[in-house]
């Protein structure tokens, strides 16, 4: 964890030096600009879309290229692995060609497919389907022959060994080429629109060195490297969701929050104490929300920033605010104390878990009141409601969590309300289509709950605690979980078809096996301990559901701008 | 009721220099129905070979083998590997339902199965939790879990707790008979499973088996056969303290001696 620090100094000492060179005159300025200087030149280009417009052609691209040539690779590259025959065909070319400069290819690819777009994604292909298929066929191949021979022990049949076998096996080995082909594409694609510069990074460097316009080359070098970047976390990411059997490293043991030095553990306190994991809830309407402005043509960072910041200070907030109620009435049972572990190991006093989540309640109505002052009334209705949902949610005589109607309540604060709110801040103006928008989120969100209430039938009936679980009962509560989750994908498709959405967030529809996943799950388990994955299951469909609508709204965006 | 039978059957591997390396046989052998056999023998004898000849994993060179299945429903045998044979990309639950789902067994039923294996073996706290998150001992039991799961008419295993310390395969060997009187209830369908296990360890072929077959260095032939005519249900490390079983051991060992000094003289040979 020190390290993360350590491993700072160089690259800033390099900038610093480099900084003070220019300033003192030893570095020639037009050449070597100073760090400054290129950090402004960059702000410019995203302030005039220069560099947006460059960086959304370069992707494309690349995506194009990519998708065209992996999907073959892989189907080659298992075909290849699991057959000795195609291997023997195959192998021989694939080996003859994987070494060839793939840059050097340019001037062939011109002849055959001329210099517009289908050459430069054509070199992105062929750079990207060698190093896919090589990988795919060396994972099949690395595959122990005992797991074939368990698997066929278990009565498994060709397709069985294909299909549980050999794919997840070769799983990581085919993910590690896709890794290496990102970056190999993008070395690539920047390597062509060197060389045939219309449009894209490589071609904004390429002609901002013919004008000797070096902050621009600087600026759109750095992009490059953060685009590589991206790929490298997101495919972090990536692998850790698909391949949760293979945690290379252990995590290390968790450190006592006690032993950590002074400043780290106050921000290391509240980051738990906050329980941050819990975001992604108001997270990601936000986004949804700003994003469908920015599709609709409006968008401002500060506005979003503002926005997400807010909500997020207003969650933290209820979560404080709620472990410390949780806390004062548990008080007899220790192990009753809520999720909130600098409260558990006794860092934090439940005083200063109130005050936390006063202090977190203030930031975040500020900034609420920074957005009613400068963007309108609507959001203090929409935030006056919001309080008034939250208070009365548990608190009162009529509770609304009480009789049943909890789902409703989630549904339309967390679905529709925190979306058309974002959209607002952004637009200045509401309209039906984001309401129809938001429906999925909110009968995901509500399904959250459901799923809570689910585990809980028996308590809550025990505790007069009324919700729709428990006065439907145990069927017909199943049946409302496949309605919600059912519901939100109808309505996406819905979208689609009556085109009030792009179909690019049709993109989350690759949630749909988690999804029958955790409706079998639910069908048959009534063990709490079972439900618990249900409600985790969901909490997480919820969100990947959410972020690949976002992914798809982006895309789509993309897509117009080309 | 023999429920499998082979008659000399031989397996030769192709070896170097196109000769041919004869690995097993010729073995003749019946195995009556609900009987626990155990197999010892030297290294490389080719134990594992008819294991896996048994299983349908591999083809004899010569010979005969006849299963007599009484249940066409239920698969005729499940193996529990050597080392580890868990699938490490299945959680424990996926895992121990593998041969069930395969098989197109319907989602409720093999999830139910499944569940009830993972009781038997001690594992049900973990049945969302993958292979690398487990111990040795615990991935062996899921291995069983699994071959139990498929409810075969034999067991055969193949050295299933070669690689566990000593105290975690005291552990597992009661287990495993206690499992298996269990599936002997009438609860458990019936008869009992005709297991077939092979080890290295002489005391564990007497502790576990009604039978112990010696066999001999590559080609490995059954040398001899010894009844363990203790009384079930056996507790395994009282029965250590029999004198009987002290005599037994014995007698294998000195059975079992000059086979390993063969196949000892063998690997030298080889070596130069």
């Amino acid at each position: 964890m020190k390290n993360r620090a350590l491993n700072l100094i160089s690259p800033v000492a390099f900038l610093v030096i480099w900084e003070l060179l220019v300033a003192l005159g030893a570095l020639d300025r037009r050449f070597f600009p100073a760090p400054s200087e290129t950090l402004a030149r960059l702000l410019e280009l995203l302030q005039n879309g220069e560099l947006t417009t460059a960086t959304v052609i370069t992707l494309r691209r690349m995506a194009v290229g990519f998708v065209l040539a992996a999907v073959p690779a892989v189907v080659i590259g298992l075909l290849m692995g699991a057959n000795r025959m195609a291997r023997i065909i195959l192998g021989p070319l694939i080996t003859a060609l994987y070494p060839v400069p793939k840059i050097a290819l340019v001037p062939m690819v011109v002849i055959l497919l001329g210099i517009g777009e289908t050459s430069k994604v054509a070199i992105v292909a062929i750079s990207v389907f060698f190093l896919v298929v090589i990988h795919t066929m060396a994972g099949v191949l690395n595959v122990e022959q005992r797991y074939f021979d368990i698997a066929r022990n278990n009565g498994a049949r060709p397709w069985d060994l294909l299909t549980t076998v050999a794919i997840p096996a070769s799983l990581p080995n085919i993910l590690t080429g896709i890794n290496l082909a990102l970056g190999f594409a993008l070395t690539v694609i920047v390597g062509t629109e060197l060389l045939l510069p219309q449009g894209g990074l490589g071609a904004l460097i390429w002609k901002s060195y013919n004008v000797y316009d070096i902050p621009t080359i600087f600026a759109g070098l750095i992009v490059v490297a953060l685009l590589g970047w991206a790929f490298t976390v997101i495919m972090g990411e990536v692998e850790r969701q698909l391949l949760p059997w293979r945690v290379a490293d252990a995590a290390p043991a968790r450190r006592r929050l006690q032993d950590e030095p002074r400043l780290r553990r106050f921000v290391r306190t509240w980051w738990l104490a906050v329980r941050p994991f819990s975001f992604t809830a108001s997270v990601t309407p936000v986004v949804l929300g700003s994003v469908l402005a920015a599709y609709d043509g409006a968008w401002s960072w500060l506005l979003f920033a503002i926005t997400l910041v807010g909500s997020v200070s207003i969650h933290a907030g209820t979560n404080l605010i709620n472990d410390f109620y949780d806390w004062k009435k548990g008080t007899d049972t220790p192990e009753s104390l809520g999720p909130n572990r600098a409260l558990k190991e006794g860092i934090l006093t439940p005083q200063q878990v109130f005050w936390g989540g006063v202090f977190f309640f203030a930031l975040g109505s500020g900034l609420g009141l920074y957005l009613v002052a400068t963007r309108g009334l609507l959001i203090l209705y929409l935030g006056i409601f919001s309080v008034l949902a939250g208070w009365f949610y548990t608190a009162g005589p009529a509770a609304f969590a009480y009789i049943g109607m909890g789902e409703i309540v989630v549904f339309i604060f967390m679905g529709p309300v925190m979306i058309m709110g974002s959209y607002f801040v952004q637009m200045q103006s509401v309209n039906w289509n984001v309401f129809l928008v938001s429906i999925p989120i909110g009968l995901l969100v509500a399904c959250i709950l459901h799923a809570n209430n689910m585990r809980d039938i028996e308590d809550d009936r025990a505790n007069n605690k009324r919700t729709l679980a428990n006065l439907l009962g145990r069927k017909a509560s199943r049946w409302e979980y496949y309605v919600l989750i059912g519901g939100s994908y109808l309505t996406l498709v819905l979208l689609v078809l009556f085109g009030v959405a792009p179909p690019f967030v049709l993109l989350a529809l690759l949630t749909l096996p988690k999804a029958a996943g955790l409706m079998r799950t639910a069908a048959v388990h009534e063990a709490p301990a079972r439900l618990n994955k249900v409600i985790r299951g969901t909490a997480d469909l919820h969100e990947r559901f959410g972020w690949l609508m976002i992914a798809g709204i982006l895309a789509a965006m993309v897509a117009q701008v080309v | 009721m023999a429920i499998i039978e082979t008659a000399a059957l031989t397996k030769v591997f192709p070896g170097p220099d196109r000769r041919e390396i004869n690995a097993l046989g010729p073995v003749d052998l019946t195995v009556e129905a609900g009987e626990f056999i155990c197999i010892v023998g030297p290294s490389g004898c080719g134990k594992s070979t008819l294991l896996r000849i048994l299983a349908g994993l591999e083809q004899p060179t010569q010979g005969t083998m006849t299963a007599e299945a009484t249940d066409l429903q239920r698969p005729f045998n499940s193996m529990v590997f050597q080392g580890d044979s868990t699938f490490p990309w299945l959680t424990v639950h996926a895992n121990v339902e593998y041969g069930l789902r395969v098989r197109g067994v319907p989602y409720r039923e093999r999830d139910e199965i499944a569940a009830r294996m993972l009781r038997t073996v001690g594992l049900s706290g973990y049945a969302e939790a993958y292979p690398y998150q487990l111990s040795g001992g615990m991935r062996q039991r899921v291995a069983l879990a699994r071959a139990l799961a498929n409810d075969p008419e034999v067991l055969l295993m193949d050295e299933p707790f070669g690689a566990l310390d000593a105290q975690n395969r005291a552990l597992l060997q009661d287990e495993l008979l206690y499992i298996w009187d269990q599936t002997g209830d009438s609860a458990g369908g019936g008869a009992r499973k005709t297991i077939l296990f092979v080890t290295h360890s002489i005391d564990e072929a007497l502790v576990l088996g009604d039978r112990v077959l010696v066999m001999t260095a590559a080609p490995g032939r059954i040398k001899a056969e010894i009844r363990a005519p203790f009384a079930r249900p056996r507790r395994t490390h009282e029965l250590k303290r029999d004198p009987v079983f002290g005599e037994l051991s014995y007698q294998i060992w000195e059975a079992l001696r000059d086979e390993v000094d063969a196949a000892r003289a063998s690997e030298l040979r080889g070596q130069r």
